[in-house]
């Protein structure tokens, strides 16, 4: 029984310990504290030294620009068109009117030089520009007749003269260029005379005179420049409007004919809501995980190299005792350490708003801190986040030979848990069923969802349960991976050697046993899930270059070489190479009539109840993707033959997934005497393989029943007709026709529905007895098996142990 | 009060393949008596006494120390023992009276008998300077003195010292050696390894001579220099693993 009081004893020891270190102490508590209020205030000097450049913007033609309203005033635009006006400041316009005209003579003589280098750079570009407006012209002439060697030859000058002028404007040192054509003010006085006088406009003034912007939009600089001088244009040409509708004695609100009124709900709190939503999940996340590592690198390997391993494993303390113990230790500082940087983060954002002053924060005002409600989901959901990164910390480091090796995990378990992150701080994520069951996504959306929206909150309380029992589950997984690490000797008196590729791998070919290893089991399923990945644009692109008549032979042909070279290639190999008994990894056995007729029987039992359950839980899953669904409706093409659709989607899977996952995976998995792990890992990654969640949920609950099969009967073949029967069936109901009803007595067990057919209970009842019966069946052959099977069956029962340890 | 029968380990090395650290090893040790395991280095003398103290699991033979099994009942072993190694360090950031009686905590010792027996340990041992000072700031013998502090404080009928004076000067070796030796005289089951001549001769009433993971030769320094014909017990010591070296080229070829 594991003592409490010795948990007790090692948690306050290490707590102490690591209190007695001020280099951990300073890092916990005192940095927190000190980072923030000084990232805070540098980022307040810099905003403060930061002034931006004014760009430059040319207006060749100026004279030609109405005079009222007036755009430019010296070399500003005028401050007014501007929706704040000190924008006007940050363009600086530069016009080819002589600066001794303007009320603003140039002051400075580089100034004046730089002005006149920078008119005859916006002369150049204006050259160029007429030439490019020339060819356009010709272009359009000539596409009336129909020349291609002309085309050909006008495209390329087109070309050409557009990439001169792209390259004279950035070397130049204008952001924005403006031509205004001849006699604008003059056309634009003339339509609003018309306009006054109620007279006819029967041509379109905008084809006439137009002036032309050159700017770059994928140039930063030139982006802004544009968009500032975008406003105040708009600004001005509304005016222009206003003044010319006004002259005419309409009504202003002319060219806003419906003129919505808007009005904005949000209130103080949801805007700083808004802030803390996006801010606190991540840095929670992020500050728990690195609180929990560090201080676990120190329990860990550090003790190891430290040489006081030995003397705790010496004393009466269980292994699982001395786990729990630090496992607390580590998730005391993991918390302390995300919720001091917390109230730091939240004490520093709220007093650098008020710094701010002016500016789109500035509506926020007084920033208030997350309600109560807010406050306390936010520890509640850290304790299980907390947990979870603590375990797997505590894991990786006793794992790991030296504290060095163990900080290079943290590189990949950050970046996992940053990758995570971000994906939960876009704003489109929302929890949901699906998400709510993941790792750590699940906690920051239900986080960001509170933090949103505290009135609200009441949807939201359906996802906490989820959220937080699978948490918990995660983090109990966790802490029993750590708790098996430090069963482990290898682990735990593991020194520091050098690994060597050369003599690992030939240490790999060298002592080969019967069956593979975990690690080899594991490794098969990462080479065939890269395989697929691999592939997976390839098949795509390959099924869309098809016709439409060739598609759904080419998805077969596809979905039949993916089995052979994805699935079943990289298993066979791996066997080959990795194995002395090819018979003994894949199970290659003929098993007992029994488990023949049970794997003939099952899967006629167990196909309406997966299916029933599926649809069931259709509202659970996302949606499934355009590609999987043609693929499943190519299952149904009534045009293709019959025996290819069942050699591509049943004979194909259940022979290479078979061989793949309950021959050399479920082998390998086993090695190490736990059945029951091995049988609840092959189905994992079974189901795993098939990437879409209804898939992976459907394929792992076979794959335990097929991996139980598998076991029980020491054939693959049982396993083999089961999943061709199945996927069979899969096909086969695609193809009864819609309009089918079923009579003599069926309805009471099928029925027609809008995807198919459809069970009733009566018969799902019926399919569920029978199946448990069989199941119980199976079970319990193994025991008599042992019993009997030692003396009459040395060669198979001698050699292939029940609980699967190795034949060395 | 120590029972080991064909007590054997082997390991997996990624280097050398499957090795056999302990092959089939047996001896008894009694209460009042200190038995010496004499080896060179990789002889399998620390895998010996790690299998002892329940650390490492045996693949192959079985062990009770103080009656109780090191595969069925390991929690109750390691109740029963105190064990010492140059890998059993102390704490750096604890004194020498918090780290003593913190597995004095961990023994179950009561706090009233646990804080006379650390006084009573601190006095005999001379500990009384170090009461306070951090593990860090320790010399070797002071931390020497803290592990032996350790391995007694919850007077264990069976003691297990791998190599106790690795390292340390001569004044200090000699204090813990004498230390083992009173522990005999309370009538403590004490078993120690050691690759160092002197000491066997000191201290062991028996001795086990180990190499290469077999037990060569078993006895006291008496009989094994009767049965041997040598009066010198380190060439005794040479000449056993020469036999044994030689006997192994003979089944090579």
């Amino acid at each position: 029984m594991i003592q409490w009081k010795n948990i007790k004893l090692i948690l306050l020891r290490e707590l102490k310990d690591q209190m007695r270190d001020r280099r951990t102490l300073f890092m916990v508590a005192v940095l927190p504290l000190l980072l923030y209020p000084a990232m805070g205030i540098g980022m307040v000097q810099m905003t403060v030294l930061f002034s931006e450049q004014p760009r430059n913007v040319v207006v060749l033609g100026a004279k030609d620009l109405p005079e009222h309203p007036q755009l430019l005033e010296g070399d500003h635009f005028v401050s007014n068109w501007f929706r704040m006006p000190s924008d006007a400041d940050k363009l600086r316009v530069i016009t080819d009117i002589d600066p001794a005209e303007t009320s603003e003579a140039a002051a400075d003589v580089t100034q004046a030089a730089e002005r006149k280098a920078i008119l005859e750079q916006a002369r150049k570009l204006e050259v160029v520009l007429k030439k490019h407006q020339e060819l356009l012209n010709q272009w359009e002439q000539l596409e009336d007749q129909d020349d291609p060697e002309q085309e050909a030859l006008l495209a390329n000058k087109i070309t050409e003269t557009n990439e001169r002028l792209s390259k004279l404007f950035a070397e130049s040192q204008i952001q924005v260029l403006i031509l205004i054509p001849k006699g604008l003010s003059q056309e634009i006085e003339r339509v609003s005379e018309k306009l006054a006088r109620h007279e006819k406009i029967d041509f379109d003034p905008a084809d006439s005179l137009r002036p032309l912007i050159l700017q770059n939009n994928a140039d930063e600089k030139s982006m802004i420049a544009y968009r500032r001088v975008d406003e105040a244009m708009e600004a001005w040409e509304k005016e222009i409007l206003r003044a010319r509708l006004s002259r005419a004695n309409l009504p202003e609100s002319l060219p806003t004919p419906v003129n919505p009124d808007v009005i904005d709900l949000a209130q103080d709190e949801q805007l700083a809501a808004n802030l803390w939503s996006k801010l606190f999940p991540a840095l929670l996340i992020i500050m728990a995980a690195t609180g929990a590592f560090y201080p676990a690198i120190d329990l860990g390997a550090g003790e190891k190299e430290r040489g006081t391993m030995e003397t705790l494993l010496i004393s009466p303390a269980k292994r699982t005792e001395i786990v729990l113990g630090k496992f607390l230790t580590v998730m005391i500082f993991s918390v302390s350490t995300a919720l001091l940087n917390l109230a730091s983060m939240g004490f520093t954002g709220r007093h650098m708003v008020n710094l701010a002053g002016s500016g789109a924060l500035s509506r926020i005002g007084d920033l208030s801190f997350p309600s109560l409600s807010a406050l306390f989901w936010i520890v509640l959901l850290l304790i299980p986040l907390s947990a979870l990164f603590s375990a797997l910390c505590l894991s990786l480091a006793t794992f790991a030979r030296s504290s060095k090796e163990g900080q290079y995990y943290l590189t990949p378990l950050l970046m996992v848990t940053i990758g995570l992150t971000v994906f939960c701080l876009s704003p489109a994520v929302e929890i949901n069923a699906f998400y709510s069951l993941m790792p750590v996504v699940g906690v920051a959306l239900l986080l960001k969802g509170m933090l949103l929206s505290s009135v609200n909150a009441g949807i939201l309380y359906v996802y906490a349960i989820p959220v937080l029992v699978t948490s918990v589950g995660y983090s109990l997984l966790a802490l029993w991976w750590a708790i098996d690490q430090f069963q482990r000797e290898d682990v735990l008196f593991r020194e520091a050697e050098r690994f060597e590729v050369g003599l690992w791998l030939k240490h790999l070919m060298r002592t080969k046993d019967a069956l593979p290893s975990f690690a080899e089991a594991g490794f098969c399923f990462v080479i065939i899930m890269l395989l697929q990945f691999g592939v997976m644009n390839t098949m795509s692109q390959a099924i869309q270059l098809a016709t439409e008549a060739e598609r759904p032979l080419r998805m077969m042909q596809l979905l039949m070489i993916q089995q052979l070279a994805i699935i079943a290639t990289p298993a066979l190999m791996m066997g080959i190479m990795l194995t002395t008994s090819m018979r003994k990894t894949f199970r290659l056995y003929l098993p007992s009539l029994g488990f023949l007729g049970v794997g003939l029987a099952l899967p006629f039992l167990l196909h309406p109840l997966s299916l029933e359950l599926a649809s069931s839980l259709d509202w659970f899953f996302p949606a499934l993707p355009a590609g999987t669904v043609a693929v499943l409706q190519s299952m149904s093409d009534p045009t293709q033959p019959i025996w290819l659709i069942l050699l591509a989607f049943a004979f194909a899977p259940a022979v290479c997934e078979e061989l793949a996952f309950r021959g050399f995976i479920l082998s390998g998995f086993g090695r190490r005497g736990r059945v029951w792990l091995a049988i609840i890992l092959s189905s994992i990654t079974f189901g795993a393989m098939h990437m879409i969640p209804q898939q992976v949920f459907n394929a792992s609950l076979l794959g335990l029943v097929l991996g139980l099969v598998a076991v029980h009967s020491r054939s693959l073949l049982p396993g083999v007709i089961f999943h061709f029967i199945y996927n069979s069936l899969s096909v086969l109901r695609g193809r009864i026709s819609e309009e089918w009803v079923p009579t003599k007595g069926l309805e009471h067990f099928v029925s027609m529905g809008p995807d198919g057919l459809r069970y009733s209970w009566p018969l799902l009842l019926i399919c569920g007895v029978i199946t448990i019966v069989l199941l119980r069946w199976v079970l319990l052959q193994s025991k008599t098996q042992t019993d009997q099977g030692a003396a009459s069956e040395p060669s198979v029962s001698a050699a292939l142990d029940r609980r699967l340890t190795d034949t060395k | 009060m120590i029972h080991v029968e064909q007590l054997s380990k082997s390991f997996d090395d990624l280097r050398r393949g499957s090795i056999v650290a302990l092959d089939s090893v047996s001896f008894d040790v009694q209460a009042g008596e200190i038995f010496g395991l004499l080896g060179p280095n990789g002889a399998g003398k620390t895998t010996c006494l790690r299998l002892l103290s329940t650390v490492l699991q045996p693949t192959g033979g079985s062990a009770t120390v103080a009656g109780y099994d090191v595969i069925t009942q390991p929690q109750d072993v390691r109740t029963h023992i105190g064990f010492m190694s140059c890998n059993t360090g102390i704490y750096d950031r604890m004194t020498a009276w918090e780290m003593v009686e913190y597995f004095g905590r961990l023994y179950d010792i009561e706090e009233d008998d646990l804080q006379q027996r650390l006084d009573r340990i601190f006095t005999t041992l001379q500990m009384q300077d170090i009461k306070d000072v951090l593990g860090s700031k320790m010399s070797t013998g002071m931390k020497q003195k803290v592990s032996i502090a350790r391995t007694i404080v919850h007077d264990p009928p069976v003691l297990i010292f791998d190599e106790p004076t690795t390292g340390l000067d001569v004044l200090v070796a000699r204090a813990v050696l004498k230390t083992i030796d009173a522990l005999r005289e309370e009538g403590k089951c004490i078993i120690f390894s050691t690759h160092i001549m002197r000491e066997v001769e000191k201290l062991c009433d028996r001795v086990a001579v180990i190499y290469k993971g077999k037990i060569l030769a078993i006895g006291s320094i008496p009989e094994l220099e009767e049965q041997y014909h040598e009066s010198d017990m380190e060439e005794l010591f040479f000449s056993l693993i020469q036999q044994h070296e030689d006997q192994l080229a003979m089944k090579a070829q």
